[in-house]
């Protein structure tokens, strides 16, 4: 509640500078302008004006400390168009957004339906798939390091289970590091799909459903007919905050795998923090951040528009 | 939302949702199992015997708590500016700050390193609070926007009837209408303060300036990689998060039902 206090002491200072302007504008809506400005301030003064040095930086051929850098133009971009550890990291996010996306939706959806059925310690259930959400990545990567690990639990598990030859050094080799990834992110972000989706569920009427009964739809067939058109624009907003999130990706292959083994779960932000921290090759770096910010940007306006289209279509 | 009328298929139904809640549950058992093998509890002795432990503690919950009144204030002027009052070219300067919502912090890095060097505040908490709310504030402005957008015009024009400025409109209607979606904002700007691990690792050198994401990594030196006593600290730095959402899981619930997303 320290907020709320802080918001009115900070008011009471302002409301001497606006009584002024009180009387010109009464009959129309009060001018907003000041009342976004600290927004404005904070975001796109912090953040663009990190998005234009970057930009400067990415020309140069630069180590970070050097005080009179090499000025390279464009030349780190068209380096970075050839460098096929940079296309490895894209397959590798597009792959991680496909897999992420669709196994999330699903899952999310399905405990979503199933918890608005009439199950017994429904909260239960809700706090251990939701708990994953709230834990930090650098805090919950030791244990997947030691689940993962060949003597790790996983392995016991499956040796438990009948399964002992299937045992393998699961972060240790090139061909399972990603899907190991992949696994850890779908267990962190399912919970926030499923709250999601809880409570879009929780506002379809009830009549509706009703109504779908009486017509004799059968779980299956409210599900996909009902259901899943009116939680739409809940699916939509996940498909843009998994894209994104795909392309910011880092805490999780930093610290599960440090991006390898032999760059087989290098991500994007993962290897520009390699480029610019480990290896000070800070010029290449900043090229990568624009691209990937580019990516970002149209990443979110392609799943926009497409997104209303498709609504006005409906 | 299933309807199920016979006894045996509601048992079906309830081990269905018992099966696929495992694999979520099964990660934490490890680390609670993991921390208790080889020495037991003494693991836990060891890792609160450390010097220090406090600070890491005390360091997240400062920057967490400046990142939130920050985001707050910030936020809840600009939903109201935005949902209610006239600005020329009002799209325009919400399409400027939702163009941040997809930036990387890693983007971040270079320039606001050598910025936060040349202007003193390297290794301060301003160096990773600053930076952390401007990345929050899109997303709060997002869902404060659409928020305010839907409480009805009459109330703020009843309000400048009785000669109210734009500044009681707030007091008055913004502010304790807002609560629901402000509980959410909270809880989504608490656990990207609280969990993030990208600017304190480079911001942050000092060891008493650093915080719990950071610990994990504090213990493999500390304990020259023993795995029980790092699972133990991850343990520890796990419980204060899980008792805020629990505390905090009904507001947040209401917060999204009322419309966050749609």
């Amino acid at each position: 509640m320290s907020a709320t206090s802080a918001t009115q002491s900070e008011l009471r200072s302002e409301s001497v500078t606006t009584t002024g302007g009180r009387r010109r504008t009464r009959r129309l809506r009060p001018r907003g302008l000041p009342w976004i400005l600290p927004a404005l301030v904070l975001c796109v003064g912090l953040i663009y004006y990190c998005i234009g040095y970057t930009a400067v930086i990415s020309t140069w051929n630069w180590d970070g400390i050097d005080p009179a850098p090499e000025k390279v133009g464009v030349g780190n971009y068209l380096r970075i168009f050839q460098d096929p550890i940079f296309w490895k990291t894209i397959e590798h996010t597009v792959g991680f957004f496909v897999v992420t996306f669709v196994i999330q939706t699903a899952l999310g959806l399905l405990f979503a339906v199933l918890l608005h059925s009439k199950v017994r310690l429904a909260v239960v259930y809700k706090v251990i798939i939701f708990i994953p959400v709230v834990l930090a990545p650098a805090i919950t990567a030791p244990v997947f390091r030691r689940i993962f690990a060949p003597d790790g639990q996983f392995n016991w598990l499956l040796e438990h289970v009948g399964l002992g030859s299937l045992a393998q050094p699961w972060i240790g080799q090139e061909s399972t590091a990603l899907p190991v990834i992949m696994a850890i992110t779908i267990w962190q972000w399912t919970g926030l799909t499923f709250v999601l989706y809880f409570a879009a569920i929780g506002q379809i009427k009830p009549s509706i459903l009703e109504a779908a009964r009486m017509d004799g739809a059968g779980n299956v067939r409210t599900l996909i007919s009902i259901i899943w058109p009116s939680v739409r624009g809940t699916t939509l907003a996940m498909a843009i905050l998994s894209a994104i999130g795909a392309l910011k990706t880092f805490d999780v292959p930093y610290l599960v795998t440090v991006g390898g083994p032999n760059y087989a779960t290098e991500f994007l932000g993962t290897y520009i923090y390699r480029k610019t921290i480990t290896q000070s090759h800070v010029g290449y770096g900043a090229a990568l951040s624009i691209i990937l910010l580019v990516l970002a940007l149209v990443m979110a306006i392609i799943l926009q528009v497409r997104g209303r289209e498709r609504s006005v279509m409906r | 939302m299933f309807e199920i009328r016979t006894r045996r298929g509601r048992i079906l139904l309830q081990v269905v949702v018992t099966l696929l809640v495992l694999p979520f549950l099964f990660p934490l058992i490890a680390m609670v199992q993991g921390s208790l093998a080889g020495d037991g509890w003494a693991n836990y002795q060891a890792v609160l015997a450390v010097p220090g432990l406090w600070r890491f503690f005390v360091n997240t919950v400062i920057i967490a708590s400046g990142v939130i009144v920050i985001v707050y204030v910030v936020t809840m002027l600009a939903a109201y500016g935005f949902g209610k009052l006239h600005i020329r070219g009002r799209e325009v300067y919400f399409w400027l700050l939702l163009a941040c919502l997809t930036l990387p912090e890693v983007v971040l890095l270079t320039p606001l390193y050598t910025t936060a060097q040349a202007l003193g505040f390297f290794d301060t908490y301003w160096a990773v609070i600053l930076p952390l709310a401007a990345l929050q504030v899109p997303f709060a402005v997002l869902l404060a926007r659409t928020f305010v957008s839907g409480i009805p015009d009459e109330l703020f024009e009843a309000a400048r009837v009785d000669g109210g400025s734009a500044m009681r409109g707030f007091i008055h209607l913004i502010v304790p209408l807002t609560r629901p979606i402000a509980a959410a904002i909270l809880i989504f700007t608490l656990i990207g303060a609280w969990n993030n691990y990208l600017f304190p690792l480079v911001f942050l050198q000092s060891t008493e300036m650093q915080t719990i994401t950071l610990v994990p990594q504090f213990f493999v030196g500390q304990f020259s990689n023993d795995q029980t006593k790092i699972l133990a600290s991850a343990v520890l730095t796990a419980i204060p998060e899980i008792v805020a959402y629990l505390c905090l899981q009904r507001l947040f619930e209401r917060g999204l039902a009322a419309g966050a997303i749609k």
